[in-house]
């Protein structure tokens, strides 16, 4: 279980030891490439010492730590939107490199018992989605992140006919899939799955879950508008 | 009275809708509770319940999902059209029955029984968690590929109907996408693998 903080309490002059309370919060500073051993420095302290606007790291923080927070971009500037793309590329980097690998040799584990058909369609089924995650992530590394980058570097008017409202369009729903997985493991998988890998498997879709959930956030609440006022 | 089923009827022809209402209430299962003479007319001053809409096609196209919403915002309501013009097969897809002009009194009564058996259904199948035997064929039909027309053309429903069926099927079993469905179909045994 998350300790959720205590919202109201939580500012750029709380302790950044005490935030740390959950493991998705954790990766919060791992992503954000703050190192550990805060001592009893605030908030505001760290983000200082890594170069970090506190609005944004205490608006990240929100998304993870209190329960349907809508952030807005009061307060957030230019400078803030690479620290943004920054982020999102290391959570692509986590999820790519090690969580889905993980997944899907949890999945294969789960399957090696189940008879031919099934273990071949669900193996299918989960490599399409592997494609589908893979094709959405390139879009944005190779795509809108680029364009993003190149539209604060310059200070002319945008000449690129592409949009961030394109991206917008383009932003395709992963999680529908990984439901539809989640519910064909919980309630139809035959009994020859072991129960403990079924509860692994499902222990994973439920992390990636709200991680995809709280990254689209962040994309949808934070990034989208703040690149709109720029473009 | 109380088990009488409740009609009502939106028809512009007054001479239509008086005697549509003589043969619909003849034999006693049925009584007309309202005729509206419009759209408008039936959307300012609608009331009483009815378990079925008699309405004429050309006061409105309830193939429009919008459209059907002003006619009736619950799902079991049947609506049977009244045709004194030839429709296409199409347009008349989206009703749950037919009365001409040359019905007889004994042919409305029956189409109106049936009309109501199909949204009868309907209630009964809302309420189960497991999928009825309809929804089976349907789920089925999705798993091979068929697109909701055909589906449509194959069990002779509305493509409304069909997609109401789709919505009930992913709402019980929690699976949206069609690879899912199929997943689903030969675990349970509702389709061979040698259909791929």
């Amino acid at each position: 279980m998350d300790n959720k903080i205590n919202a109201p309490t939580f500012s750029a002059k709380t302790k950044m030891s005490e935030i740390i309370t959950s493991s998705s919060l954790l990766s919060i500073i791992e992503r954000l490439n703050i190192k550990l051993g805060f001592g009893e420095a605030s908030i505001n302290e760290i983000c200082r010492r890594n170069n970090l606007s506190t609005e944004l790291f205490l608006k990240i923080c929100k998304v993870y730590a209190v329960e349907s927070f809508v952030p807005d971009i009061e307060n957030l500037t230019r400078e803030d939107i690479p620290e943004i793309i920054g982020y999102l590329q290391r959570t692509h980097k986590y999820w790519t490199g090690s969580f889905f690998p993980n997944l899907h040799s949890n999945i294969h584990t789960m399957l090696d018992s189940c008879d031919g058909t099934s273990k071949r369609m669900l193996n299918k089924f989960y490599d399409d989605y592997d494609e589908e995650i893979k094709k959405h992530l390139d879009y944005e590394e190779n795509t809108v992140f680029p364009y993003i980058l190149s539209l604060i570097d310059s200070e002319q008017k945008n000449a690129n006919s592409y949009r961030i409202k394109d991206f917008e369009e383009n932003h395709s729903n992963i999680e529908e899939k990984l439901q539809d997985l989640k519910n064909i493991v919980i309630k139809y998988l035959p009994e020859s799955a072991s129960q403990q890998s079924r509860i692994n498997v499902l222990n994973e879709i439920f992390k990636i879950e709200d991680d995809l959930n709280k990254h689209s956030i962040i994309e949808n609440k934070i990034l989208i508008p703040l690149v709109s006022k720029f473009e | 009275m109380s088990t009488k089923h409740k009609v009502t009827i939106i028809e512009p022809s007054e001479i239509v809708s008086a005697g549509l209402k003589q043969l619909v209430e003849y034999g006693g299962n049925f009584h007309v509770v309202k005729i509206f003479k419009s759209i408008q007319d039936y959307s300012e001053n609608q009331n009483g319940n009815p378990d079925i809409i008699l309405i004429n096609p050309s006061v409105m196209n309830i193939g429009d999902t919008n459209e059907r919403n002003i006619l009736t915002t619950k799902d079991n309501v049947s609506i049977v059209a009244i045709c004194y013009l030839a429709y296409n097969e199409e347009t008349l897809r989206n009703y749950d029955g037919c009365i001409g002009m040359f019905c007889t009194q004994e042919q409305i009564e029956k189409k109106l029984q049936s009309a109501l058996k199909t949204s009868s259904d309907k209630e009964q199948d809302d309420n189960s968690n497991e999928l009825s035997a309809r929804e089976c064929e349907i789920l089925t039909a999705v798993a091979k590929g068929k697109t909701n027309k055909e589906i449509a053309d194959e069990f002779n429903l509305s493509i409304h109907t069909v997609i109401s069926h789709r919505k009930n099927i992913s709402h019980k079993l929690g699976i949206n996408s069609i690879a899912g469905l199929t997943i689903y179909a030969v675990m349970n045994k509702l389709l061979d693998v040698e259909d791929f």
